[in-house]
C-alpha cells in the first residue's frame, strides 16, 4: 500500500460539471460501483433541476448571475495519506496552521495536545484528506473517525445506510444534488451505542487560494446514548479568481444521544459557498449546533433540524459577521415531526461596510406534533448605513397545542452606549468592539470550548480592523 | 526603558499647580432648541460646587456638554481646562485629561462584563496620562492582580458585593446599584474634575449615605466636583463650598451652602422672583438682576 505522500497525479484540466467528470472523479478514487451509481443518480437530479433564479422564493434576495459554473474545476488531484504531520509538505502545513484571513495563529489547536487536547484530528487540503488521527482508547471503543473516501472502502454498510439517504438527500436542492455527484474528502464520525467521547474531535479543511471546487462532507452518526463533540473548520486565503465550495453536513443523533457540532467557515473572499446542514434527532436526544460564518464572497446555506422522535431537543445557534461586500443568505428550518419536541434557534450577526445578510427562518410543526416548543430569534447589529439585513421569520403550524415564538431585530450601534464608553476613556473603535462583543456574548458564553471562543474574539477584532490583542480578563 | 505604571502611575492629582475648569458664556442647542444661554462657572481643583435647578433647566445638558456628548451643539462660548479648550476633544480624550461624568441615567451595555470593562477603561485612561507625562517611555499596564486588589478595595468602600464584577455593565442594575457603579468608576479613574448628575435620585437614605461616603472618600485637593441636584438632601452629605442655581439655561444665583438651605425653605419660585424675574412664569416688576451673589462670590472668582 502506498502510504507516503506522493506528488499529486497530474491535476485534471476539466472545467465545468458533466457526467464525464463524475465518472472521471469516481475512477480516480477507485470507488466501488455502488458509490459511482449513487454519484450518477445525484448527477441526474442535478442535471434535471434548473439553476435557481431570483424568481424562486428561496433565492429571491441572492443572485447567482455572476457565478460561472462552467469555469469551475470540478475536482483536483487525489493524494495519499500522510503517516505523520511531518510528512505534510511545509507549504500545506503552514496553510493548515494559519489558514484564513489575517494569519491568525492556530497552532495551538493544530497540535492535538497541550492546552486544547483533542480525541482526534483530521486535516484536509483542497479535496483530499491528508491526515487523521484518533486517540487509541477512543478507537478501542469502536469509535470511527476517518476520511469519508476511506469510509466508503472500509465501512461500506454504514456509508450506504447514512450517506445522503436521510438528512441531506440529493433531492434537497440543486446544490445538494451537485454535492452528491462530486463530493470528495470530508469526515466520517461513528460513535457506537452508549459510548461517550469526552474530548472533542476536530477537522480542518484548508483550501488554496486557487483550489479546485471543494465538496466537503461531514457525516456524524451517534448511536443510542452516544456522546460526541465535533469542531469543523473551513479556511482558505483570498484568491484572485472564483472559488467554489459546496458542502453538506449530516448529523444523526440517535435515541438519547448528545451531539455538539461547531462549524467555522472562514473561506477567502472569492469563494461562492453553498451548504446544507441537517440534524435528524431521535427520541430524547439533544443536539446543539453553532454555525460561525465569517468568510466567503457569497454564502447560501441551509441549517435544519428534523425533530424526529418525542423528547428530542435541538439548539441551533448562529453567529455571522459580514464585511466588505460579503453576502450571506441563511435559511433555517426547525422541522417538528413528532410531539413533545423542542427547538431553540438564535442567530446573531454583525454587518459592516456594504455587507448583506438574508435570514429566512421557518418553524414547521407537522400535524400531530403536539406540545412542540419552538423558539426562533434573529438579531442583527449594523455598523454602517450601507450594510443591509432582511430577516423573514415564518411559521407553518399544523398542530394546535404548541408554543412557538419568533422575532427579528436589527439596529445600529446605540449612540448613548458609545458615548458612555468613550466618556470612560475608551477610543471609539474600542468602544464599538466592546458593544459588538457584548451583543454576541449571549451566544459566545454558551460555547464551552475556550479555543472556539478565542477564535471568535480574534475574528471580531480582525473584522473590526483592530490589531490583534492579548486575551481579556473574564 | 519601560517604566512600571503603578495604579497611580497615570495620576493627575500629584501635580503641583492646581487645575481649573472654566465654563465661559456657554450657549448650546439641540435640534435647533437653545438650551444653555450663557453659562459662566469656574471650578478649581479641590472645590465642591453644587448646581441646583428645577427639572428641565439645563443641568444635564451642561453635564453632557462638559463631557462631549455629540448630540449637543455649542453655539457660543468655551470650556477651558487649564486654559485649553476641550470643545474639539472627543469624550475619551476629555476623560484622559481628567474629566469625569457620573451619569444621571447610566447606560446599560448588555454582554459587557463589569470587571473587564473597568480594567480596559482604567488602562486606557492611565496609559494616556502616562504617555502625556512620559512621552518617550513605554506604558506597561499594571498586573491584573494589582488592578483587582484596587478594585476590590474601592468596591468595599461602596459596599458593593464582588459578584458585581461578573455582571453585565448596568444591565438589570437597580437605581442604587447603577449610582454606586458610577462612583466606583470615578474612584478607579481618579479624575481632576467630576460632574455628578443627580447622583442622589432614586436612592433611599441608606444608599445615599453609602454613595456620599464613597464620594467624600475621594474628596481632597486633587478633585474638583460639580454636584448637580435639585434637592438640598444630598448636600447634607456632600458639603459644597459653592452653590449655583440654574434657571432656563443660565446660572442666576451663586452663593454658599446657605443658598441651598434658603432655596430648600423658600422654593425655586423665590429664586426666580428674587434673581431672575425675567424668567418668571408670571411677569415680575422687580428690575432684572443678571446674576446675584450671596457672600462667597468673591472667593469664587478670586482665583481666576
Ligand atoms: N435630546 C434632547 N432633545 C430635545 N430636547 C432636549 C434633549 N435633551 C434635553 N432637552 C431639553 O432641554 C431642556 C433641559 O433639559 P436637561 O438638561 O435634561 O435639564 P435638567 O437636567 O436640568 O432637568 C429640557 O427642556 C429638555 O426637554
Ligand atoms: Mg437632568
Amino acid at each position: 500500500m502506498d502510504t507516503t505522500l506522493t506528488r499529486p497525479a497530474e491535476a485534471p484540466q476539466m472545467r465545468g460539471f458533466s457526467r464525464e467528470a463524475v465518472e472521471a472523479l469516481s475512477r480516480a478514487k477507485g470507488e466501488p460501483d455502488w458509490a459511482l451509481e449513487a454519484r450518477l443518480a445525484a448527477w441526474e437530479i442535478y442535471d434535471n433541476t434548473p439553476l435557481p433564479t431570483q424568481r424562486d422564493e428561496a433565492w429571491r434576495r441572492t443572485s447567482l448571475r455572476a457565478l460561472k459554473l462552467d469555469d469551475v474545476r470540478p475536482f483536483g488531484a487525489t493524494r495519499g495519506l500522510a503517516r505523520s504531520l511531518d510528512e505534510i509538505p511545509a507549504a500545506v502545513r503552514a496553510g493548515l496552521e494559519e489558514g484564513g484571513e489575517g494569519g491568525r495563529d492556530l497552532r495551538a489547536s493544530f497540535e492535538a495536545s497541550g492546552t486544547t487536547p483533542r480525541a482526534g484530528l483530521l486535516l484536509q487540503h483542497n479535496s483530499s484528506v491528508l491526515y487523521h488521527t484518533l486517540n487509541e482508547d477512543v478507537a478501542a471503543q469502536g469509535v470511527i473517525f476517518t476520511g469519508l473516501d476511506e469510509a466508503v472502502r472500509d465501512h461500506p454498510e454504514l456509508v450506504q445506510r447514512y450517506f445522503m439517504t436521510g438528512a441531506v438527500p440529493p433531492t434537497h436542492d440543486k446544490f445538494a444534488a451537485l454535492h452528491g455527484a462530486f463530493w470528495s474528502g470530508g469526515t466520517f464520525i461513528y460513535v457506537p451505542r452508549n459510548c461517550a467521547v469526552e474530548l472533542p474531535l476536530q477537522s480542518r479543511v484548508y483550501a488554496d487560494a486557487d483550489a479546485p471546487a471543494v465538496f466537503a462532507h461531514t457525516l456524524i452518526v451517534a448511536e443510542e446514548g452516544a456522546e460526541v463533540v465535533f469542531i469543523d473548520e473551513f479556511v482558505s486565503p483570498t484568491g484572485e479568481g472564483q472559488g467554489f465550495s459546496d458542502g453538506a453536513v449530516e448529523i444523526y443523533t440517535g435515541q438519547g444521544a448528545q451531539v455538539r457540532y461547531f462549524s467555522v467557515q472562514d473561506w477567502g473572499r472569492h469563494v461562492y459557498h453553498f451548504n446544507t446542514q441537517r440534524v435528524v434527532a431521535e427520541r430524547d436526544s439533544t443536539t446543539r449546533s453553532l454555525s460561525i460564518l465569517l468568510g466567503s464572497k457569497l454564502t447560501k446555506s441551509n441549517v435544519e433540524s428534523a425533530l424526529d422522535g418525542p423528547g428530542a431537543t435541538s439548539e441551533m445557534l448562529g453567529i455571522y459577521f459580514g464585511d466588505g461586500t460579503q453576502h450571506f443568505d441563511q435559511h433555517t428550518l426547525q422541522d417538528h415531526l413528532k410531539p413533545n419536541t423542542t427547538s431553540d434557534l438564535l442567530f446573531k450577526g454583525v454587518l459592516r461596510d456594504r455587507a448583506r445578510q438574508v435570514f429566512a427562518g421557518l418553524i414547521r410543526v407537522e400535524p400531530g406534533a403536539q406540545k412542540t416548543d419552538a423558539y426562533q430569534a434573529n438579531r442583527n447589529l449594523l455598523l454602517s448605513d450601507k450594510a443591509r439585513v432582511d430577516s423573514m421569520p415564518k411559521l407553518e403550524i399544523g398542530a394546535n397545542d404548541v408554543r412557538c415564538t419568533h422575532g427579528a431585530t436589527m439596529g445600529q450601534v446605540d449612540r448613548d452606549q458609545l458615548f458612555y464608553l468613550s466618556s470612560r476613556g475608551l477610543e471609539r473603535s474600542e468602544a464599538e468592539r466592546l458593544i459588538v462583543e457584548g451583543f454576541l456574548d449571549e451566544i459566545i458564553q454558551r460555547i464551552p470550548l475556550e479555543e472556539v471562543r478565542d477564535r471568535l474574539h480574534a475574528a471580531i477584532q480582525q473584522k473590526m480592523g483592530l490589531p490583534a490583542r492579548e486575551g481579556d480578563e473574564g | 526603558m519601560p517604566i512600571e505604571a503603578s495604579p497611580g502611575g497615570g495620576t493627575l492629582r500629584g501635580e503641583s499647580t492646581l487645575s481649573t475648569l472654566e465654563i465661559k458664556n456657554l450657549h448650546a442647542k439641540i435640534e435647533d432648541k437653545e438650551i444653555l444661554r450663557g453659562v459662566n462657572l469656574t471650578i478649581n481643583q479641590g472645590e465642591v460646587h453644587a448646581m441646583m435647578g428645577v427639572n428641565g433647566s439645563g443641568k444635564s445638558t451642561l453635564a453632557y456638554i462638559l463631557m462631549g456628548h455629540p448630540a449637543y451643539e455649542v453655539t457660543e462660548g468655551d470650556i477651558l481646562l487649564d486654559g485649553e479648550s476641550v470643545l474639539e476633544m472627543e469624550p475619551d480624550e476629555r476623560a484622559h485629561k481628567g474629566l469625569f461624568l457620573a451619569f444621571q441615567y447610566p447606560t446599560a451595555i448588555p454582554g459587557v462584563n463589569v470587571a473587564n470593562f473597568l480594567r480596559l477603561s482604567a488602562n486606557a485612561v492611565q496609559k494616556a496620562r502616562f504617555q502625556e507625562a512620559n512621552p518617550d517611555a513605554e506604558y506597561k499596564a499594571p498586573p491584573v492582580a494589582e488592578f483587582r486588589k484596587r478594585l476590590v478595595e474601592k468596591m468595599g468602600v461602596l459596599k458593593m458585593d464582588r459578584s458585581f464584577m461578573a455582571r453585565y455593565l448596568n444591565e438589570g442594575f437597580s437605581g442604587g446599584e447603577k449610582k454606586r457603579m458610577e462612583i466606583l468608576q470615578m474612584a478607579m479613574l481618579e479624575p481632576k474634575f467630576a460632574i455628578m448628575d443627580e447622583t442622589d435620585s432614586g436612592l433611599d437614605i441608606d444608599a445615599l449615605r453609602i454613595v456620599a461616603e464613597g464620594v467624600n472618600a475621594q474628596l481632597g485637593p486633587g478633585l474638583g466636583v460639580l454636584v448637580i441636584t435639585h434637592y438640598q438632601r444630598l448636600l447634607e452629605y456632600i458639603k459644597p463650598q459653592f452653590v449655583h442655581v440654574m434657571i432656563n439655561g443660565r446660572i442666576v444665583a451663586d452663593g454658599g451652602p446657605e443658598l441651598a438651605k434658603e432655596l430648600d425653605v423658600k422654593g425655586y419660585d423665590w429664586v426666580r422672583a428674587e434673581f431672575a424675574p425675567e424668567e418668571a412664569p408670571v411677569a415680575a416688576e422687580t428690575p432684572a438682576l443678571a446674576r446675584a451673589s450671596l457672600g462667597v462670590k468673591q472667593s469664587l472668582t478670586g482665583r481666576q
